[in-house]
């Protein structure tokens, strides 16, 4: 502390303020060894990396839309659960059990391959051209997905976090004359969010390893990159240790984002 | 006679099996301070909200300025004329102190932003922590924390101000800066409704008290004389206790 101190008034030596997270040598390190890899062993490891390229933008590309879709399903699904309406609540609870119930494998290839096949047979019983031929996309089907499992587990952690914060905040806001749901928004979800950024982080970076789950319903991501890369020059070993290194380097830079938003919202109160 | 501004007639109110209310009735005029005293448990707290119906009753009438609040349509226009203040502050803790004062003016009221901070600043200058405007709650003291509390229930220019035991969660010496502003407030005429066992802020500012026990009123007059000539044997043996 009194070195930093000391440090700031030295000129071109100012430390900042906000710390830097220490953990960050942990991404640098692991970077560095893919880096070196890339560098000193062109063949395979050059290679794999560009072979793997553009599956590693399906990856987060997949991860970024379903996590932003779960967010906000897992927000009105939570908000059907704390419903005074039965019927809301009815719904909202069947679909988190019933998600949470079914391993997402098993989901994801319902999705891809059972759902369209409802679909048309659906077409075929009302004679509506469109739903006869409707073909699934797969990015979409993978997408929804994941979001659908994934929202059911986020709903339950937006519940929780609403129900962590004092009755008498609602109390208050509803005393002052608002709704509702001017309360939800104003007063308890500014609040609620807070509490709830690390579990949400969790989610996101759980989702972006589970994400290597569609490459079986034909979403070339990385993982189904990597396996087509195996299946070509069959050398696994190689392969499979630069994919885990490149889904290492994801999920680090991930968890330190998450911790430097988490601390950055913590200190501007308090 | 001027007309009650709230006015509560045979209000029952139970939790469970307990009754709360067991028949309350009172009027309380335009302008006039009431304080309500009485042994934790008396349903004093449970009235005072069920003037906003923060708590719903089973059975009774309550009107505010005219208005029933048994229908539901109306229940945020009549909480925006009835400012409460609680115990436990419940300022937002996400939130300035000016933000505080200034959210449900611009929610509930539509206030846009420069009228609302102009409203806002008047009030904590009011309450006399203008200073304080961009700090959060967390950093403020109880007896600030409560008069921002104030500032922002006025800020609704409510008609009546309730007050749920205002400085029972403050220490000593911060009881005082809280009751200096509601004594002011007393002064300009604010129809308010109290429940606290501030003695001296009850002989000063209160036009009437009441003694309340087991979901009932036992007895109300004039501070002073309920104070010091209490009729009912239930009144003595309370008020022995706390004096």
């Amino acid at each position: 502390m009194q070195l930093r101190k000391q440090l700031n008034r030295v000129p071109g030596y100012e430390v900042a303020n906000h710390r830097i997270d220490r953990w960050w040598w942990l991404v640098l390190a692991v970077v560095g060894i893919v880096t070196a890899l890339a560098c000193i062993q062109p063949d395979p490891y050059w290679r794999i990396i560009r072979f793997v390229a553009d599956g590693i933008v399906v990856t987060v590309g997949v991860t970024i839309s379903a996590f932003l879709l779960t967010l906000v399903v897992g927000l009105f699904a939570a908000l059907g659960r704390l419903s005074k309406n039965n019927l809301f609540r009815t719904i909202t609870t069947i679909y988190v059990e019933v998600a949470r119930g079914i391993p997402l494998l098993v989901q994801l290839l319902f999705w891809y391959f059972a759902f369209p096949s409802i679909i048309h047979s659906i077409g075929r019983l009302i004679h509506f051209e469109p739903f006869e031929n409707y073909l699934a996309n797969a990015y979409l089907m993978a997408i929804l997905g994941l979001a659908f499992c994934y929202a059911a587990y986020m709903s339950e952690i937006y519940r929780a976090g609403i129900q962590s914060i004092p009755k008498g905040q609602n109390e208050a806001a509803r005393s002052l004359g608002m709704s509702k749901s001017q309360a939800m928004r104003y007063i308890i979800l500014p609040q609620a969010i807070k509490t709830i950024l690390p579990p949400v982080g969790n989610e996101f970076i759980s989702l972006l390893k589970d994400s290597s789950l569609v490459s079986v319903v034909a979403v070339a991501d990385m993982t189904r990159r990597g396996r087509e890369f195996m299946a070509a020059y069959f050398i696994p070993v190689e392969t499979w240790m630069m994919i885990a290194l490149l889904y290492l380097v994801m999920t680090l830079i991930a968890t330190r984002v998450v911790s430097w938003i988490e601390r950055k919202t913590q200190t501007e109160e308090r | 006679m001027t007309e009650p501004i709230i006015q509560i007639q045979d209000l029952h109110k139970h939790f469970g099996t307990t009754a709360a209310l067991n028949g309350v009735d009172l009027n309380v005029f335009p302008g006039e301070v009431v304080v309500i005293i009485g042994p934790s448990g008396s349903g004093k707290s449970t009235l005072l909200r069920c003037v906003n119906r923060l708590e719903v009753f089973e059975a009774g009438i309550v009107n505010v300025d005219g208005i029933p609040l048994t229908t539901a349509e109306n229940i945020n226009a009549i909480r925006a004329e009835v400012g409460m203040v609680f115990q436990s502050f419940n300022l937002f803790p996400h939130l300035t102190v000016l933000e505080n004062v200034m959210i449900a003016q611009k929610v509930v009221r539509k206030r846009t932003q420069d009228e609302a901070e102009a409203i806002a600043l008047a009030l904590l200058e009011k309450v006399g922590i203008p200073e304080k405007r961009s700090d959060y709650p967390g950093q403020l003291s109880g007896g600030q924390q409560q008069r921002v509390a104030i500032a922002r229930a006025l800020a609704m220019n409510p008609k009546i101000m309730l007050f749920d035991e205002p400085t029972s969660a403050l220490d000593p010496e911060m009881i005082q800066e809280v009751l200096d502003v509601m004594l002011q407030l007393a002064k300009d005429g604010m129809t308010m409704v109290v429940v606290s066992h501030e003695m001296g802020f009850a002989r000063a500012a209160a036009d009437r008290a009441i003694l309340m026990d087991e979901g009932r009123i036992v007895e109300q007059a004039v501070p002073d004389i309920l104070f010091n000539h209490p009729q009912q044997e239930r009144t003595k043996a309370f008020l022995s206790k706390i004096l």
